[in-house]
């Protein structure tokens, strides 16, 4: 009978092409929203995932997030350092400031200041040549992502002379970062450098970071460093989800994928509900014969799953593609940086428009289940 | 003789909002094997509804219907499902043939639905098409095919499983008077057999010389089928009682 419903499906072009393209727009429209917004809020992450030697962030009580610079006084780093189960603890400053081109063109910059002697946060890419060079200096090390938004003629920033706030900072190497959600350009310098070129203020480590003794867990250490010197800590993993949390609470973004992703769903559950009804009721006087024939309300039901199933399959197929080639697309285009397909996003669109198609079709079967078999007789 | 139907005291009731409406009023039938049987009389009279239940598509509200020895009256629905699948050949007026399948296909569909493999049953239906004369259309698509070859092919597809019963509304009603003739020397020659019974309800009266016996029905009661009460001239073994 799956042959016969089959055939029935297939043989109806325009329903079958419409139901396949619906689900695919909506398959694609969902897993590409959900992917970028993913994308997204791996980005509110990205600031403290970038430093991977840092087990725990110390920081003001009142700094939520990574991009939130609140600066403590140089003193806290030492009582940091003398919390039982710190192994090494390194200041750490983050802030935004502007550079301005030998061409005289200016734009903003998240600046970095490593510990001078471990360059602590300096990312691993091109780790070797950039560590010899931030050495020089007012020297800095370049991520090469957002290049072009400071020149913006393609050419190689190493070498260039450019001022911030007056002072002439060399390029000195390229490094490649994890993409973040202020999208600036992102330029490392050591510690003393970075809080020499910024404005005078009283205080400018904008974090400790800290490494745990082996055998100490981060969380519990985290607790001991608030306990002994007030201030806040969070272990990398809390920190990095904070990151998160604060563009989930502070911006527009989860509405409005929110909006996309559920008009995804609306278009799916419409267009295939809408769809298989009208199929189903153009069919009515065939399942009335085949009842009477003696095919039973159990085949009926397969033969309407098996159809609703394999244009779901179909569509989810063509949509994941899209969305897929969309990605791989996308890769070199910096504003899309590491937005991936995860797994989770691919089985949970699936499971989406499998329930969508199994429901639409359970609810239109209905009326050939109900259906008396003796109705084939009349008119 | 032997009977592939027996229905005795029949009585069908529909609910017509608060009221009952009685539709046939204690019938009294047989159809004996290897005979051609017809059920006329005129619109709105009942014969739909009694051919219904002769073929286990509709439960009587009261009386007895046996069918090759078996109770449909007492039958579980779902064991009137299979009964209906093995033992009943449908023809319906508007030939009802699935769109999407080949002639070879539709006339395939109860052995399909009794689980014979799609190879095999097409290949048995193919054979049955070639005997009503529709060798060479296998492949054709229902509307490749004229109303009388279509209606050939729903005679194919109620004989494929060999029923000892097959059931005929009015199946030449949408047919020129050739393809008609045609499609009722079909029904004939199946009538031949004699493990089989066919019912034709019609009232159609230039095909009323097909018929071994005629039952004519009035207002849910079965009447003397004399010439009074037909048209055209009976056969001469014409008769309604079982
Ligand atoms: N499902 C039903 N519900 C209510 N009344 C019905 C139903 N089926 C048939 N009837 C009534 O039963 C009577 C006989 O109908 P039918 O058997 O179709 O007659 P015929 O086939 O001789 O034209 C008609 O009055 C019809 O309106
Ligand atoms: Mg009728």
């Amino acid at each position: 009978m799956l042959g016969i419903a089959l055939k029935m499906l297939l043989g109806d072009r325009v329903k079958y092409l419409g139901l396949i393209f619906g689900i695919a727009f909506a398959t694609l429209l969902m897993t590409q929203q959900v992917s970028i917004f993913v994308g997204l809020l791996t980005w509110g992450a990205n600031p403290v995932l970038d430093v991977r030697e840092a087990h725990v962030w110390a920081m003001d009580p009142r700094v939520r997030q990574a991009d939130e610079g609140l600066a403590i006084s140089d003193a806290e780093l030492y009582r940091v350092r003398s919390v039982e189960g710190v192994e090494w603890a390194v200041p750490y400053f983050r802030g935004t400031t502007t550079v301005k081109t030998a061409e005289g063109r200016v734009n903003a910059l998240t600046l970095i200041g490593v510990d001078n002697a471990s360059l602590v946060g300096l990312p691993p890419e091109n780790r070797a040549a950039a560590a010899e060079a931030i050495r020089g200096r007012n020297a800095m090390v370049l991520d090469e992502t957002l290049v072009g938004r400071i020149w913006s003629d393609g050419r190689d920033p190493v070498g260039e002379i450019v001022e911030i706030n007056d002072n002439r900072v060399t390029i000195a190497a390229t490094t490649d970062a994890l993409p973040t959600f202020a999208g600036l350009p992102v330029g490392y310098m050591k510690f003393t450098d970075a809080i020499t070129i910024t404005p005078p203020e009283r205080n400018k480590l904008s974090f400790v970071l800290v490494h745990a003794r082996d055998g100490v867990a981060p969380a519990e250490l985290a607790r001991r460093i608030e306990a002994q010197t007030g201030l806040k800590a969070r272990t990398r993993e809390d920190f990095a989800r904070a990151g998160v949390n604060f563009i989930v609470t502070n911006t527009g973004i989860p509405a409005s994928f929110g909006i996309a992703i559920g008009l995804g769903v609306v278009v799916a559950v419409v267009i295939t509900a809408l769809t298989l009804a009208m199929f189903i009721a153009e069919n009515l006087k065939s399942f009335g014969a085949l009842k009477a024939i003696g095919v039973t309300n159990g085949q009926i039901l397969g033969m309407v799953l098996a159809q609703s199933l394999l244009v779901g399959i179909t569509g989810f197929g063509l949509g994941i593609g899209g969305t897929a080639a969309f990605l791989a697309g996308a890769e070199t285009d910096p504003n899309l940086d590491g937005f991936l397909l995860h797994w989770q996003v691919i089985v949970g669109a699936l499971v989406a428009i499998l329930s969508i198609v199994v429901a639409s079709a359970l609810l239109s079967v209905r009326r050939v289940l109900k259906l008396d078999a003796a109705v084939v007789f009349r008119g | 003789m032997t009977y592939a139907a027996v229905a005795r005291q029949v009585v069908m009731e529909f609910a017509n909002g608060e009221d009952r409406t009685r539709v046939l009023h204690g019938v009294d039938l047989a159809l004996p094997l290897g005979r051609m049987s017809f059920l006329v009389g005129p619109s709105g009279s009942g014969k739909t509804t009694l051919l219904s239940i002769l073929s286990g598509t509709l439960t009587p509200t009261g009386g007895e219907v046996e069918v090759m020895g078996e109770r449909l009256d007492r039958m579980q629905p779902a064991d009137l499902v299979r009964f209906r699948r093995r033992r009943i050949g449908f023809v319906f007026q508007q030939y009802n043939l699935l769109a999407a399948l080949s002639a070879a296909e539709n006339a395939a569909v109860p052995l399909i639905a009794d689980g014979v493999a799609w190879g095999t049953a097409v290949r048995r239906a193919r054979e049955v098409l070639a005997r009503l004369g529709l060798a060479g259309h296998e492949h054709k698509l229902p509307r490749q095919l004229s109303g009388g070859q279509q209606q050939r092919v729903a005679i194919a597809r109620a004989l494929v499983h060999e029923p000892a019963l097959v059931v005929c509304d009015e199946p030449t009603a949408a047919l020129d008077a050739q393809s008609g003739r045609a499609v009722m020397d079909l029904l004939d020659a199946a009538s031949d057999d004699a493990s089989r019974a066919v019912l034709v309800v019609t009232h159609d009266d230039r095909i009323y010389r097909y018929a071994d016996q005629i039952f004519a029905i009035e207002d849910g009661r079965l009447v003397d089928a004399d010439a009074s009460h037909l048209p055209h001239a009976l056969p001469e073994h014409g008769t309604n009682a079982p």
